[in-house]
């Protein structure tokens, strides 16, 4: 019995149009690292990142609120395994709480020391305060920035 | 009480608010800031807000939208954050059947449908071509595009010298597209410019087909005690639905044909208890990617047989001011947001009953047919029959 | 208005494998569609409608796969439409048929899909593409990510530990070894577990389903039709859906609505399931839960959602050797999402496992006594919830 398959990619490529809000938010990044976020009048939560529309109330946002530079982990995980075109590991990533925001943004974690899953997990515990640090060269996407923690760390592996 | 399928009851559900977009800055919005938009219109032409909406139905296309699972993002648009929300991406014209199913068991009093076809994919040739199969026909250049004009040859095979008639509705259909929509017409208009364009997938030329538009479509659906309660009005009673689809393989289906189509109109008919359809609707809307696809359409809605085709394209019954003016809208000849054509030509049914057609309104509108075809070569057909009556229950 | 009764009256599943190189896409879907029919007694030619339940196109590698299958479901010149929620695609879809039943608009519907995620090669790296370009797809967001951070936050919420993830594993794995239709079957201790190495903290690798491929088919009769035709069935006698939002983030911070701790739109769509079904004490009344759990971490908020235990109690409750087959209401008998997934039947496996249950047919895995079962499934970032109620 012969078996046979055949090998296929799909190669098509988009430009999806980002919307003056979130446009607006990603050149306050490059252009002057800051991160903003937009209040949702019903519930009076300041949404990061932002969107034009609250989807819980499905009212218009009004009002940029500039956020942060620190904040608070709200979650974290570290990835240990290689997945393609993601990045190699291992690197930890999570959401955190901007000071001013309501909700919380994603964003890598640098800095910390992963090869000791449970060490690097109890440094990066929910409620870590931590710092955003932002790239010098910008381009005005969410990898312009990431997070430190806010304790002095020495780092003795991770990126620079 | 309960039915059972052998009867013709209508599920007494009516279209009570619809939107149609076809946005003119892409920029400026998001996809998702655009699909919230037009369900808010649509809420707003019903007098309704998210909170009277029991429950969703979009409709989008992956590949399309550059999505894994297209719903995700939009979910929240369309008000799915704590309601229930589902997703037919085999077709936008399914997210109104399912919706209209929904309301009928009497477990949701309303429903909103959303469908998208946005432009932001490099290739929507490559993108569409990603539904041929991978075993036998991925390596043809088989698209959608290249499924209609393998239907329309097969058509000019069956019916030698059609092709006039053909032409002949694409300038119907452009004409009063620019009645219609004047903002979104496509272009060329002249019978003598249609007749001359370049070939793009033979027999199809450039003229004969609408290059894509960005467009988005939204209804609101309800049940007869809504509208009644919240004296919403003036509907569009859903009188019958009716949808079926074709084999999967081209090589399967004679083209020539389309028994789903068929098959949906009967169901649709039985339902709404038409039996004469020629003479049973003011006016139709149907699915027009190709004018051999009208063609068909014609045949299939019971509304001309083959024979007849070149006569009804000269005398003109189908045109507006004719006996049965089909495509008063402009059809997909005028406007081709590719995805969601098919809800389209519900909605546009809808809003002749409903007298919100615009500049395209007609007058005196008792009952109209929708016709909406997706997929390669009118695969997937559905037949909705709209009225100003709620039809009576039937045993 | 009441709506006609709906219920099930023949089930198909494949036996779920990491790959079938032995058959195509159509050809698997057919064989679930086979076993179906021959299980209700019924031809192909009977069926008014099919309702297709296929997820992410992309884990396929076509587009509008669906339409292939048009002739594996036999749906030529027939109603057909195709469901999409993401991982909870299977019971949406049954959802879907038990409306067009309901509505009165057929009395046969066939719900039936298959998948082959195996054959994608890299599940995540596809799925990392359902998370929407403007904000978040650049971070290596995927569905293991995205659940390790539910459990980061259900371990700093309620102190669970990975101990108790690996507890639902031992559970979960031991019910597979008697379901011989389930992927992974091989039985694994706690000490297994801790030594399988970490995907995304604190998810390892035997935390985690598999990728399975393989087909399922259920189908739907009204009730006038069952009774003429003297058919035994099964009934659905809830079901619904709830979303939560997209954006994880929201689901944490300051005044949220939803934790990512917990499943707080699947909590409100059983609240509704069991109301249609007028089930008012789900942790008595309910002797089966089919949860889709993906991962160990996620059994604990689908329990606690169901109603089956109190928030942050779970954990607590299978220490003590709750929801094992024989205790008051087992969980996934069948061994779960955990131990088999074709993420387009899924959720639809829940259904049909859960029916099999109230049936009386689950062979090894038989709860003993089990009339009511609930189902759940999960699509989407933890985002798209159907619930389904099974009763005999």
């Amino acid at each position: 019995m012969e078996l046979l398959t055949r090998k296929e990619s799909w190669n098509i490529g988009y430009e999806h149009a980002l919307g003056e809000t979130a446009s607006w938010f990603y050149v306050q990044i490059r252009d002057k690292a800051k991160i903003y976020g937009r209040r949702d009048p019903k519930s009076g939560r300041v949404l990061v990142p932002p969107r034009s529309f609250s989807d819980q109330t499905l009212e218009p946002t009004k009002e940029w609120v500039e956020v942060g530079p620190d904040g608070r982990i709200e979650t974290f995980t570290i990835v240990y395994e290689q997945f393609k075109t993601l990045p190699p590991p291992p690197y930890a990533f999570g959401f955190v709480l901007l000071d001013g925001a309501d909700t919380a943004i994603g964003g890598f974690f640098r800095g910390v020391d992963l090869s000791n899953p449970a060490k690097a997990a109890a440094k990066l515990k929910v409620g870590t305060r931590v710092k955003t640090r932002f790239a010098d060269e910008r381009k005005g996407d969410v990898l312009d920035f990431w997070f430190e923690l806010e304790s002095v760390e020495q780092a003795t592996v991770g990126w620079e | 009480m309960p039915q059972n399928s052998t009867s013709t009851s209508p599920p007494a559900v009516a279209v009570v608010g619809s939107a149609i977009h076809a946005p003119r800055h892409a920029r400026q919005r998001s996809l998702e800031e655009a699909i919230f938009a037009v369900g808010q219109s649509a809420l707003l032409d019903a007098g309704l807000v998210i909170d009277d909406i029991d429950g969703i139905v979009v409709g989008a296309n992956d590949q399309l939208d550059g999505r894994a699972i297209s719903i995700m993002m939009a979910s929240g648009s369309v008000g799915g954050v704590g309601r229930d929300i589902l997703s037919t991406p085999s077709a936008a014209e399914h997210a109104f059947v399912l919706g209209a199913l929904r309301v009928s068991t009497g477990q949701f009093r309303t429903q909103l449908v959303v469908a998208w076809s946005p432009l932001e994919v490099s290739s929507i040739t490559e993108a569409l071509r990603l539904g041929t199969d991978p075993y036998f026909h991925r390596a043809l250049p088989l698209d959608e595009l290249s499924a209609h004009g393998l239907q329309a040859t097969a058509v000019e095979h069956a019916v030698p010298g059609i092709r006039a008639a053909a032409l002949g509705i694409v300038a119907k259909n452009r004409a009063q597209g620019a009645i219609a929509y004047p903002d979104r017409a496509a272009a060329p208009r002249e019978q003598e410019w249609i007749e001359s364009g370049r070939p793009l997938r033979w027999p199809l030329t450039d003229t004969m087909v609408t290059a894509p538009g960005y467009g988005l479509v939204a209804l609101v659906l309800a049940d007869a005690a809504f509208v009644a309660e919240r004296r919403l009005g003036p509907p569009a009673w859903i009188q019958g639905v009716g949808w079926a689809t074709e084999a999967g393989f081209l090589g399967d289906r004679k083209l020539a044909t389309v028994p789903a189509l068929a098959e949906a109109a009967r169901q649709a008919y039985r339902q709404a208890g038409v039996s004469d359809p020629v003479s049973s609707f003011d006016l139709a809307e149907v699915s027009d990617a190709t004018p051999y696809q009208e063609l068909l359409a014609y045949e299939g809605l019971g509304l001309c047989a083959r024979e007849e085709w070149r006569k009804a394209q000269q005398d003109g019954r189908f045109a507006v001011g004719g006996a049965l003016p089909v495509n008063p809208s402009g059809g997909a000849l005028s406007f081709n947001p590719v995805y969601c054509t098919g809800l389209m030509r519900i909605a546009e049914a809808a809003n002749q009953v409903r007298g919100r057609a615009g500049h395209h309104q007609a007058k005196n509108v008792r009952r109209v047919l929708a016709h909406a075809a997706s997929g390669f070569a009118m695969q997937y057909n559905t037949v909705v029959v709209m009225g100003r009556e709620r039809t009576e229950v039937r045993s | 208005m009441k709506a006609t009764r709906v219920g099930i009256v023949g089930i198909g599943q494949s036996e779920f494998k990491p790959r079938r190189d032995d058959a195509n896409y159509p050809e698997l879907v057919r064989e679930a569609v086979t076993l179906a029919l021959q299980d209700a007694k019924r031809d192909l030619a009977d069926m008014e409608a099919v309702v297709y339940s296929l997820a992410p196109d992309a884990l396929l590698g076509i587009g509008n796969a669906e339409r292939l299958g048009v002739d594996a479901v036999g749906a030529r010149n027939k109603r057909f439409m195709r469901i999409n929620t993401g991982g909870s695609t299977g019971l949406s879809s049954v959802a879907v048929g038990h409306a067009h039943v309901a509505a009165g608009a057929c009395d046969l519907v066939l719900v039936a899909g298959g998948d082959k995620v195996g054959e994608s090669g890299d599940s995540q790296t596809i799925l990392n593409k359902i998370w929407d370009p403007t904000y978040e797809r650049q971070l290596p967001l995927g569905t293991i990510t995205m659940l390790a951070m539910s459990a980061v936050r259900a371990m700093h919420k309620y102190g669970m530990t990975e101990e108790d993830m690996a507890r639902v594993t031992v559970k979960n794995r031991a019910h597979a070894a008697l379901n011989p239709k389930a992927h992974l079957r091989k039985k694994v201790t706690i000490e297994d577990v801790f030594a399988s190495r970490y995907i995304a903290w604190p998810i390892k690798l035997l935390d985690a389903c598999p990728q399975s491929s393989g087909g399922c088919a259920m189908v739907l009769a009204s009730e006038r039709y069952i009774k003429e035709n003297k058919l035994e069935a099964v009934w659905i006698t809830g079901v619904a859906h709830c979303s939560e939002s997209y954006f994880i983030g929201d689901r944490m911070g300051n005044n949220y609505v939803a934790d990512h701790a917990d499943a707080h739109a699947l909590r409100e769509s059983f609240e509704r399931t069991y109301r249609m079904a007028g089930i008012k004490d789900p942790a008595k009344e309910v002797h089966v839960a089919e949860l889709y759990a993906p991962f160990s971490n996620t059994e604990f908020h689908a329990i606690e959602a169901a109603g089956l235990a109190g928030m942050g109690k779970s954990m607590a409750m299978l220490r003590e050797g709750a929801f094992h087959i024989g205790a008051r209401t087992a969980v996934n008998p069948s061994g779960g999402t955990l131990c088999t997934n074709a993420i387009a039947v899924s959720a639809m496996a829940r259904v049909a496992e859960g029916a099999l249950q109230v049936w009386g047919r689950a062979g090894g895995h038989q709860q003993p006594g089990a009339r009511v079962a609930a189902c759940s499934g999960n699509g989407g970032d933890h985002q798209f919830f159907g619930t389904a109620v099974v009763e005999a």
